[in-house]
C-alpha cells in the first residue's frame, strides 16, 4: 500500500469486509430486501414466460441502434427515478431537521439522516441526475433519431455503440451497489479538493464516486465518436449540411463537446485516482499540489457538459415545435448558428461555477462577461421558438405542453444564469439554494424536453401513441411539483440559505421548506401518473396504433419509414430534397410513394463481446474501488484479451435479401394501411418519382454513396 | 374542461405561495434583500439593475409567447395561418439585436461590480479611506468545524464569534486548516472560499448597530451545517469593553494548543470561547504547516451516528 489506509485490507478481498455491509442501517436494510425480492419476482418473471432467449437475442447482444436506444432511455428513467427517491429524501431531511428543537431518530441529532448519509444522498442524487439520468435519455434520443433522421441504417459503429452503452450500464449498476455495499461519497457531485483526498474522505464512497463518472465519461466518449462519424458520414443520398433536421445539428454540436470535454474529467479524476491510491499531491492542500487546480479541471469538463445535455434537449423542442405549429421551423440558419455558438463559447465560461474562489477581478470580468455571451444564442433559440409558432396552427397536445414547459423555464433559468454571471450578485448566491433553484430550472429544461420527445417519438419507435390524457395530467402535476419546489427554493435563496445543510439553524426559512415537500408529493402523484400513463398506453395498444407519420404533421425524415421502425430503418435509402422532407412530400403527394424495387442490404450480426467487456468493466470499476488488485488485473486482462479476439475475428454481417425485405416492407404497408386509411393506396414509384433531379429513393443502379456499417475485414462483397 | 380542473387544484397551491410570499417579505427574513453593509448593498444595487433589465426581455418574451398560444390555437381562427413562413431578416436582427444590447449593457455593470467588490480590494469600501484611517484586521482561520477569529490588533482570537465595531472598515484574511469552506454573512458581506493552504481576502463595512448570521457557504464535511457564527456589529464604545473581557479571559492559545483545538469537531451547542492570547502570526503559522503537509484527517465514517458521536465528543471535554 502506498497510502495509509484507515480499516483493514487483505490481499484477497481488498477492503472488502463483513463490517462494510450496512445490514443495521434502518433505511438501507429494508431497501435491500426489497431489491432482493424484486429482484427475485422479475427473474421468476423472465423464466417462467420463458423470455431469456428473447431478451438475449433481441436485447442483451443487440446492435440495433435503436434498441441500444431504448436501452439507454430505460437507464436513463430508471436513474432518474432513483435520484428522484434521493431528492424525496433530500427535501424531507431539510423539512424535518429545522431548529434545535428538531427530532431525530436512526441515530441522526435531527431529522433521520446522519451528515454522512445526508451528503452521500445529495452526492448521488446530483451525480445520477446529471450523468446517469439526463445524459442516457439524451444519448438514447440521439442514438434512436439521429441515424433514422439522416437516413442511415445503423450507427457507423454499431458494435461500439453497444459496447458504450454496456459501460453507461456498468457505471449505474456501480453506483447502485455503493448503495449496499460501502458507502457513496459525500462531499458533492462534483468533489471538491481537498475534501475528497483520503485524510478528509477516508471511506471508499470517494472512490465509488471516482471510478463511476470514469466508467460514464468512457461511455459517453464511445457515444460521441459514434455520433460524431455517424452523422458525418452517413447521411443519406441528397441530404445536404443544410438539410440536416435541426435535432441533427443539435446532437452534433452536443457531441463535438462530448468528445472534447470528456477527457478532461477522465485526466482529473486520473490525478485523483493518483492522489487516492498512489499518494500523489495534485489536489493536496500541501506538498505542492494545488486544490484548485482540481476545481479547475472539472468545471473545464463540467461546463461543456452542462452544454452538452442541453444542446440536444433543444434540438428537441426545435422538433416539436414545427410539428404541433404546422409550420417549418423559424430562422433554421440562425438555430445552427446559435447552437455552435453556444458549444463554442462553452469552452470559455468554466470560472463561472467559482467566482468566490478569489480569482482577481480581471479575471473574474472576463468570465463573466463571456458567461453572459451564452445568453445571446439562448435568446435567439427562444425568439425563434416563439416565431415558431407565430403565424402557425397550435395544436396543445402532451408533447407540446412539456416543449412550451421547457420554454417558459428556460426563460426562469436564463434570468436567474444572467443574475449569477454577473460576480457582484453571484457572491450573494453562490452556493446558496439559489443556484440549486436555477440549475434545477435548467436541467427541468432537459427533462421537460426529454418528457416531450417520450411522447414525441414514442409512436415511432413502438407503433402506437401514449395515452393524451394521462400525459397530459402526468404534464400538469410535475409543472405543479416543479412550482412548489422551486418557487420556496428561488425565496430561500434570497434569505441567504445556503445548500447542503443536513441540519437547518434557521426556522423561519421551515414553511417554505414545508411548501417545497409539499411540492415533493406532488411530484410523486406525477411519477404514478407516468406509470399509469405506460399502463394505459399499453394496454390500449391496438387502439392506439400509427402509420409511419404518427402526428399527421411530421416534418423530418424519420417520420417517412414505418413505425414502429423496422430494424432496417429504410428498405431502400431514400434521396432527400428538402429540409423537411416529410413535410416536402407530403406537400408534393408523394408521402406514399414506395420503392419500385428492392435490393439486398447488409446488416451487423448481433454480439455479447459488447455486453461481456460491460461486465467485465464493472468488475474493474468495484475491483477498483475496493482495492481487490488481482481482481483488477484479471478483468483488465480479460477486457484487452476480449478486444483483441474481437478485432482479429471482426463481423462479416449478414444480407437481408431483396426478396425478404419484400415482404417485410409488405406486412408493414399492410398494417399501416389497417391504422392510416388516408394514407391511401401505396404509390410504387420508386426514382425517380417527381422528376429530376427531386428523387423519392435511391437509385438502385448507381453507386452506393452510404457505406453500410463498417464491419471489419471481409464485409463488403 | 381539463383546463379547468387544471387550475381548479392548482389556485389553492398558488394562494399558499402567494400568501407566504406576502405575509412575510417584510419581516426582514429575506437577508438578500435587506442589506446591512456597504458591500451587501452593493450586491443588491446590481442585482436590482440586472433584474429590470434581464426582467423586461424576459416578460415580454413571455407575454409573446402566451399571446402566439393564443392568438394562434388552431381551430379558433384568431390569427392566419401562414403553413410556409420561416423567415423574415427584420425579425433576425432583432433576435440578435436584443440580446446583444442588453448584454453589452450588463456587461459594463458586471465589470464594474467586479472591481467594486474585489474582495482583495474593495473600491466600495477603499476609496473612502486614508492610509490613517481606523480600521479592524481580522485573520479567519477555519477549521473542521469551527471557525477562529483572531484579532493581530489585540493579540486575542475568539471562537466562533465575530465581534465588530461599527463604522469602521474590517478587513479579512481567511485560511483554513483542513479543506475547502465559505466564509459568508449575508446581510454584510458575499460569500469568499476558504481554502487551506491559501490565503483569500474580504472586507465588510457597516453603519448598522445589530447581530447578523455568519454561515460557512462551502460543504466541509459533516459539521457545515453547525459551523454557524453570530456576527455582532458593536458601538466602539462597546467595543472596546468587549476586548478588555476577552482579554481578562483565563484561557489562551498557542501553536500547540491550536493543533489540538484544530481537530475535527461538530459545534452542536455553538460554543464561544475567548482566548485572551494568541501568538503572533498564528495565521501564516498555520499556512505554511498545511502547505508543508500537515492534514487534521477526520475518523472514518464519524457521523454514521451522530448521537453516539456527540456523546464521544462531549466526553472529550474539548473547553
Amino acid at each position: 500500500m502506498l497510502v495509509d489506509l484507515p480499516g483493514g485490507w487483505n490481499p484477497l478481498l481488498g477492503r472488502l469486509a463483513w463490517s462494510q455491509i450496512p445490514y443495521d442501517n434502518p433505511i438501507l436494510a429494508p431497501l435491500f430486501v426489497a431489491v432482493v425480492l424484486g429482484g427475485i419476482a422479475i427473474v421468476a418473471l423472465i423464466t417462467y414466460y420463458g423470455k431469456w432467449g428473447y431478451l438475449w437475442k433481441e436485447w442483451l447482444t443487440t446492435v440495433d441502434h435503436k434498441k441500444l436506444g431504448v436501452m439507454y432511455i430505460i437507464i436513463g428513467l430508471v436513474m432518474l427515478f432513483r435520484g428522484f427517491v434521493d431528492g424525496m429524501m433530500i427535501r424531507t431531511q431539510q423539512a424535518w431537521a429545522v431548529g434545535p428543537d428538531s427530532s431525530g431518530v436512526f441515530g441522526a441529532l435531527h431529522g433521520y439522516l446522519t451528515p454522512f448519509h445526508y451528503g452521500q444522498v445529495y452526492t448521488a442524487h446530483g451525480l445520477i441526475m446529471i450523468l446517469l439520468a439526463a445524459t442516457p435519455l439524451l444519448v438514447g434520443f440521439m442514438n434512436i433519431i439521429v441515424p433514422i433522421q439522416i437516413g442511415a441504417r445503423d450507427m457507423a459503429y454499431p458494435y461500439l455503440n453497444a459496447l458504450g452503452l454496456w459501460i453507461t450500464a456498468a457505471g449505474a449498476a456501480l453506483i447502485m451497489a455503493s448503495l449496499f455495499i460501502g458507502n457513496f461519497a459525500h462531499n458533492g457531485w462534483f468533489g471538491y479538493a481537498p475534501i475528497f483526498e483520503i485524510q478528509y474522505s477516508p471511506g471508499v464512497g470517494v472512490d465509488y464516486w471516482m471510478w463511476t463518472l470514469q466508467l460514464l465519461a468512457l461511455g459517453t466518449t464511445l457515444g460521441g465518436i459514434n455520433l460524431l462519424v455517424t452523422i458525418i458520414k452517413m447521411r443519406a443520398p441528397g441530404m445536404t449540411w443544410f438539410r440536416l433536421p435541426i435535432f441533427v445539428w443539435a446532437s452534433l454540436s452536443a457531441n463535438i463537446i462530448a468528445l472534447t470535454s470528456f477527457p478532461a474529467l477522465q485526466v482529473a479524476l486520473g490525478l485523483v485516482a493518483a492522489d487516492r491510491y498512489l499518494g500523489a499531491h495534485f489536489f493536496t492542500a500541501g506538498l505542492g499540489g494545488n486544490l484548485m487546480l482540481y476545481t479547475n479541471l472539472f468545471w473545464i469538463w463540467g461546463h461543456p457538459e452542462v452544454y452538452f445535455v442541453i444542446l440536444p434537449a433543444f434540438g428537441m423542442m426545435s422538433e416539436i415545435f414545427p410539428v404541433f405549429s404546422e409550420k417549418p421551423l423559424f430562422g433554421y440558419i440562425t438555430m445552427v448558428l446559435a447552437s455552435f455558438a453556444i458549444a463554442g463559447v462553452s469552452w470559455l465560461v468554466w470560472l463561472h461555477h467559482f467566482f468566490t474562489m478569489g480569482a482577481g477581478p480581471d479575471v473574474n470580468s472576463f468570465f463573466s462577461v463571456a458567461t453572459m455571451l451564452v445568453g445571446i444564442p439562448t435568446g435567439v433559440k427562444v425568439f425563434n421558438w416563439a416565431f415558431t409558432m407565430y403565424r402557425g396552427r397550435l395544436t396543445f397536445t402532451a408533447a407540446m405542453l412539456w416543449a412550451l414547459g421547457a420554454l417558459f423555464l428556460l426563460l426562469i433559468g436564463g434570468l436567474t444564469g444572467m443574475m449569477l454571471a454577473i460576480p457582484a450578485i453571484n457572491y450573494m448566491v453562490h452556493n446558496s439554494v439559489f443556484v440549486i433553484a436555477h440549475f434545477h430550472s435548467m436541467l427541468l429544461v432537459i427533462v421537460y424536453a426529454v418528457f416531450g420527445s417520450v411522447i414525441f417519438w414514442f409512436p415511432k419507435v413502438f407503433g402506437f401513441k401514449l395515452d393524451e390524457f394521462w400525459a397530459k395530467t402526468m404534464f400538469w402535476l410535475f409543472t405543479g411539483g416543479t412550482v412548489l419546489v422551486f418557487v420556496p427554493m428561488y425565496m430561500l435563496g434570497f434569505m441567504g440559505m445556503t445548500r447542503r445543510l443536513d441540519y437547518v439553524f434557521n426556522t423561519n426559512w421551515h414553511p417554505y421548506l414545508l411548501v417545497m415537500e409539499g411540492g415533493i408529493v406532488v411530484y410523486t402523484l406525477s411519477v404514478f401518473a407516468f406509470f399509469v400513463l405506460l399502463y394505459v398506453s399499453i394496454r390500449d395498444r391496438v387502439k392506439n396504433r400509427v402509420g409511419a407519420d404518427a402526428w399527421g404533421t411530421s416534418r423530418s425524415l424519420e417520420w417517412l419509414t414505418h413505425s414502429p421502425v423496422p430494424f432496417y430503418n429504410f428498405a431502400v435509402t431514400p434521396h432527400v430534397n428538402a429540409r423537411d422532407e416529410a413535410a416536402w412530400r407530403r406537400a408534393n403527394g408523394i408521402a406514399a410513394v414506395q420503392p419500385a424495387k428492392y435490393v439486398d442490404i447488409h446488416m451487423p450480426n448481433n454480439t455479447p463481446v459488447a455486453l461481456y467487456i460491460g461486465a467485465l468493466t464493472f468488475v474493474l470499476g468495484f475491483a477498483l474501488t475496493w482495492r481487490i488488485w488481482w481482481l483488477c488485473l484479471a478483468s483488465l486482462v480479460a477486457i484487452i484479451v476480449l478486444m483483441i479476439v474481437r478485432s482479429y475475428r471482426g463481423d462479416p454481417g449478414y444480407i437481408v435479401t431483396a426478396a425478404e425485405l419484400e415482404r417485410m416492407e409488405r406486412e408493414a404497408i399492410a398494417r399501416e394501411r389497417q391504422v392510416d386509411g388516408s394514407a391511401g393506396e401505396p404509390v410504387v414509384g420508386g426514382a425517380p418519382a417527381v422528376g429530376r433531379p427531386a428523387m423519392a429513393y435511391e437509385r438502385s443502379d448507381l453507386p452506393k454513396t452510404s457505406t453500410p456499417p463498417s464491419m471489419g475485414p471481409g464485409a463488403h462483397h | 374542461m381539463y383546463m379547468n380542473k387544471v387550475w381548479r387544484l392548482a389556485a389553492p397551491w398558488m394562494a399558499l405561495l402567494v400568501g407566504l410570499w406576502s405575509s412575510q417579505a417584510d419581516a426582514g427574513i429575506f437577508w438578500i434583500f435587506d442589506p446591512k453593509g456597504v458591500m451587501a448593498d452593493t450586491n443588491l444595487k446590481y442585482m436590482i439593475i440586472d433584474v429590470l433589465v434581464m426582467g423586461a426581455i424576459v416578460g415580454i418574451t413571455a407575454l409573446l409567447v402566451v399571446w402566439f398560444m393564443w392568438r394562434y390555437h388552431k381551430g379558433k381562427n384568431r390569427g392566419s395561418y401562414h403553413p410556409e413562413w420561416s423567415h423574415s431578416n427584420a425579425i433576425e436582427v432583432v433576435v440578435w439585436g436584443i440580446p446583444i444590447v442588453a448584454v453589452g449593457f450588463l456587461a459594463y455593470f458586471a465589470v464594474k461590480g467586479t472591481f467594486e467588490l474585489n474582495p482583495y480590494n474593495p473600491t466600495v469600501i477603499t476609496k473612502n479611506m486614508t492610509p490613517q484611517s481606523q480600521r479592524v484586521d481580522v485573520d479567519v482561520i477555519a477549521t473542521d468545524w469551527q471557525w477562529l477569529f483572531v484579532y493581530p490588533q489585540y493579540h486575542m482570537a475568539v471562537a466562533n464569534e465575530l465581534v465588530l465595531p461599527v463604522d469602521t472598515p474590517a478587513f479579512f484574511r481567511l485560511t483554513s486548516t483542513s479543506v475547502t469552506s465559505g466564509f459568508f454573512i449575508p446581510q454584510l458581506v458575499g460569500m469568499i472560499d476558504v481554502m487551506p493552504g491559501m490565503r483569500t481576502k474580504n472586507a465588510l463595512y457597516t453603519t448598522h448597530v445589530g447581530e447578523y448570521q455568519g454561515i460557512c457557504s462551502d460543504y466541509a464535511g459533516a459539521g457545515t451545517s453547525w459551523m454557524t457564527f453570530k456576527t455582532k456589529i458593536v458601538p466602539q464604545a462597546e467595543f472596546t469593553q468587549w476586548v478588555q473581557q476577552v482579554k481578562a479571559s483565563p484561557k489562551i492559545m498557542t501553536e500547540a494548543s491550536f493543533d489540538r483545538y484544530a481537530e475535527p469537531y461538530i459545534n452542536v451547542h455553538h460554543r464561544v470561547a475567548y482566548f485572551s492570547q494568541v501568538p503572533d502570526g498564528l495565521f501564516d503559522h498555520v499556512m505554511m504547516e498545511v502547505m508543508d503537509g500537515k492534514t487534521w484527517p477526520i475518523p472514518p465514517m464519524m457521523t454514521e451516528n451522530m448521537v453516539a458521536y456527540m456523546a464521544k465528543q462531549s466526553a472529550e471535554h474539548r473547553d
